[in-house]
Parts: C-alpha cells; sequence; structure tokens
C-alpha cells in the first residue's frame, strides 16, 4: 500500500514520456491524493507540543 | 530566458531531486538506516514535485507545470514539518542520524522549501512561455538522461518500499525489511 504513491507518479512519468499529458496529470493528481491519504493514517500521535 | 535556457535550469533541478533521492538510498543501503513511513511519503514528495519539473522537459516549459512541482514541493514539505515538530520539544528523541548537523527530515523540508523558491523564480521570466521551441540536439542528452534517472528512481523506490512494508503499511519504526525478513546488522 505505501508502494502505490511510488507506482503512480512512475505511471505519471511513463505516460508522461508517451506524451500522454492528462493522462500523466490524472495519475499524478490520484498519486499525490494517495500520498496524502497515508499521510493522514500516519499520523497518529498527538504532537508534544504546549503553547 | 530561452526556452532551450528554461530547460536546462529545470534538468538541472531535476537532477537535483534525483540526487536527494539517489542519496537517501544510499543511506538505506550503505548505512543500513531503513526509512520510517513518513520518510517514505517525504521521498514521495520528492517525486510529486520532481514531476512537474519533468513536465517542463518533456513539453516545454509551462506555468501549469511549476504549479504542479509547487503543489508536490508544498506537500512533502508539510510531511517534513510533521515530523520535525514531533521531534522539536528537547528529549523528544529524533529518528536516524543527523547529517552536517540537521535530520534527514530538516534536509527535506530545506530542500522542499528551495524547490517552491526556485519555481517561484523560474515563474517571474515571461519569455521562456512565449513560444514553443523545438528541443535543441546539444541539449537533449541531459534531460532524457536526467528523466531516465528519475524514472528509474521511481520504480527503485516501488520495489524498496514492498520489500520494507509488504503490501500494508509501514511500521512506525522498521527494524528490517518485512518482504525479505532480512535484518540489517
Amino acid at each position: 500500500m505505501m508502494s502505490l504513491p511510488f507506482v503512480l507518479f512512475a505511471c505519471a512519468l511513463g505516460a508522461a514520456w508517451l506524451r500522454q499529458r492528462g493522462v500523466a496529470m490524472g495519475f499524478w493528481l490520484v498519486g499525490l491524493v494517495t500520498m496524502l491519504v497515508l499521510f493522514r493514517v500516519h499520523v497518529t500521535e498527538v504532537l508534544s507540543i504546549q503553547l | 530566458m530561452s526556452a532551450d535556457l528554461s530547460r536546462l535550469l529545470n534538468a538541472i533541478g531535476l537532477l537535483a531531486i534525483g540526487t536527494v533521492l539517489a542519496l537517501a538510498f544510499v543511506d538505506q543501503i550503505w548505512f543500513r538506516e531503513l526509512p520510517c513511513p513518513l520518510c517514505i511519503l517525504q521521498r514521495a514528495g520528492f517525486f510529486a514535485a520532481g514531476f512537474g519539473i519533468a513536465l517542463n522537459l518533456i513539453f516545454g516549459p509551462k506555468p501549469s507545470h511549476y504549479g504542479v512541482a509547487i503543489v508536490g514541493a508544498m506537500a512533502g514539505g508539510a510531511i517534513s514539518m510533521r515530523q520535525i515538530l514531533l521531534h522539536i520539544v528537547p528529549g523528544s528523541g529524533s529518528y536516524g542520524d543527523p547529517v552536517f548537523g540537521l535530520h534527514l527530515y530538516t534536509w527535506a523540508f530545506i530542500a522542499a522549501a528551495l524547490i517552491v523558491v526556485g519555481c517561484a523564480i523560474m515563474l517571474l521570466d515571461d519569455r521562456q512561455f512565449s513560444r514553443a521551441e523545438p528541443m535543441s540536439v546539444r541539449l537533449k542528452a541531459l534531460p532524457l538522461s536526467v528523466l531516465l534517472l528519475f524514472l528509474v528512481l521511481a520504480i527503485a523506490n516501488v520495489f524498496s518500499t514492498i520489500a520494507l512494508c509488504g503490501g500494508g503499511l509501514c511500521p512506525e519504526s522498521p527494524k528490517d525489511y518485512m518482504l525479505f525478513h532480512i535484518a540489517p546488522t
């Protein structure tokens, strides 16, 4: 699951290489959202900062 | 700035990002420092940012491509900042050994900020967007090799992450490769 952003970004690069700009941007966007969802999943600890 | 000069600067920028990602691999393989989940996501952030620069190399410079790079760098930078804040209070520990006095997640935040600043400076020159010029023969080798390096690094990270975390989520502080169960000594 953690490798999913890399898979999607590699697909985006591959699509760009094949000059499919729209497809590449789509892969990038899905990759970015996946990355942020995985970030949210891993943000479990409360920061020990008292302001 | 001509489109050729813009491409050269973009190629250098992508090479710099590729170098950062390659050094992360050196740290993982040579120094046997396994990346934490946030570290892996910071690497993904560099790919998200580098993709915008790669688009500039393939399709020519466009403001939207710089936008892609900035959004990617901001996402990666936010993840780095989260990790910095986790350890900012004295006595709250750290992850990994410092390099030149700073931990890798701090360097990652600095690099993400530099990408944003670099893209902002590049966006100041409108002449690179004025017309689409074909890529000159002189500049073909560098962008192509940098793009290839970037693609290879992306694929290498797919395998590395699968080896480290298997098919699921990564442990918070990985001690070995889950897929092969090879304990680093």
